[in-house]
């Protein structure tokens, strides 16, 4: 599985969307995206990339794409 | 009651954080034990409660007040692959005994950075952990005196603190199959009572109609119930442990 499918996959597991929406999302703008949808998918993202991710990069992850820049920061390149 | 389950125990060297690492092991649950200084008497003591128990008991050690140290005893934890069950935030302090006009902020931050601020940040990195399996059982050790107001200001005000930080975890990780609970315990056996004057915990023992103070197992035994399946239906809540303080 490559590093954008399991990112796609880590989104569409943790926030329970079909995995075509997954690259749309915005925190907030989603009801599936709210703060809990986001520890969802925070805890989804450490474990698929094994990575344990800060506080200030979790308050920065509003978008599908923040969140490819932020992981880029931990050596996941999507 | 707590078989097959895996926990974390904050402030489990001494006191009331003893007790619950040895009850929970007794309960059959593994722990990882942390305590803010490593100690070679205590880890044997682990060793010791492994066997006697059949579960592993894990000493991480971590000055939970910064944030390198608690990244990396969460690395830790995250290493041993094992789901996390429960956690159990029991670390904390208490300060001086000042008046409200002779309590410093200092002061005031300094007990907050241990009871409120630390327990906020490791329950946010251990419930990440739990979210990933959607279950999950949090017990914040508060304090009579957080719903009372009758101890420090430091110490009350920032019991208080955990006790909303109880109810709104309790909130929002319902949704992801976590219960966070708190408990308060009353006049505890422990060195932080032993510091109190004659005074203030005779004033105490006048108050409580099982007329002593509380052993340490006998605080372990309601968080061990509350981390537990049988408490299945209970969260959000704060559970006087207090010999009947009416």
């Amino acid at each position: 599985m490559t590093n954008l499918e399991k990112y796609v996959n880590a989104f569409s597991q943790a926030l329970e969307i079909p995995a075509e929406e997954a690259p749309h999302m915005v925190y907030g703008k989603s009801e599936r995206w709210d703060s809990v949808g986001h520890m969802t998918l925070i805890a989804a993202l450490e474990d698929a990339f094994d990575i344990m991710v800060d506080m200030d990069d979790i308050i920065d992850l509003s978008s599908f794409e923040k969140g490819k820049e932020i992981l880029r920061k931990y050596d996941v390149d999507i | 009651m707590l078989a097959g389950k895996n926990a974390l125990i904050t402030g489990a060297a001494r006191g009331i954080g003893a007790a619950m690492t040895e009850g929970f092991a007794r309960e059959g649950a593994n722990v990882w034990a942390f305590a803010r200084t490593p100690n070679a008497d205590w880890e044997r003591s682990l060793e010791a409660l492994a066997v006697k128990y059949g579960v592993w008991v894990r000493p991480v050690y971590a000055e939970l007040t910064d944030p390198a140290q608690r990244k990396r005893a969460f690395a830790q934890v995250m290493a041993d692959r094992q789901p996390l069950h429960i956690l159990v935030n029991n670390a904390g302090a208490m300060g001086e005994d000042r008046m409200f006009q002779m309590t410093s902020e200092e002061d005031m931050r300094r007990i907050f950075d241990v009871n409120f601020f630390a327990m906020v940040e490791v329950s946010r990195l251990a419930t990440r952990l739990m979210a990933r399996n959607r279950a999950g059982a949090v017990v914040n050790v508060a304090s009579i005196a957080g719903l009372d107001g009758d101890s420090r200001l430091d110490y009350s005000a920032s019991k208080a603190a955990v006790i909303a930080a109880t109810k709104k975890m309790a909130r929002e990780l319902v949704s992801v199959g976590i219960r966070v609970n708190a408990l308060a315990p009353g006049l505890t056996d422990t060195d932080l009572v032993r510091d109190l004057s004659d005074k203030v915990k005779q004033a105490q023992l006048d108050r409580i109609l099982l007329h002593r103070m509380a052993r340490p197992e006998e605080i372990a035994n309601v968080a061990a119930f509350l981390a537990s399946d049988l408490a299945s239906y209970v969260t959000g809540q704060v559970w006087r442990v207090d010999g009947g303080m009416l």
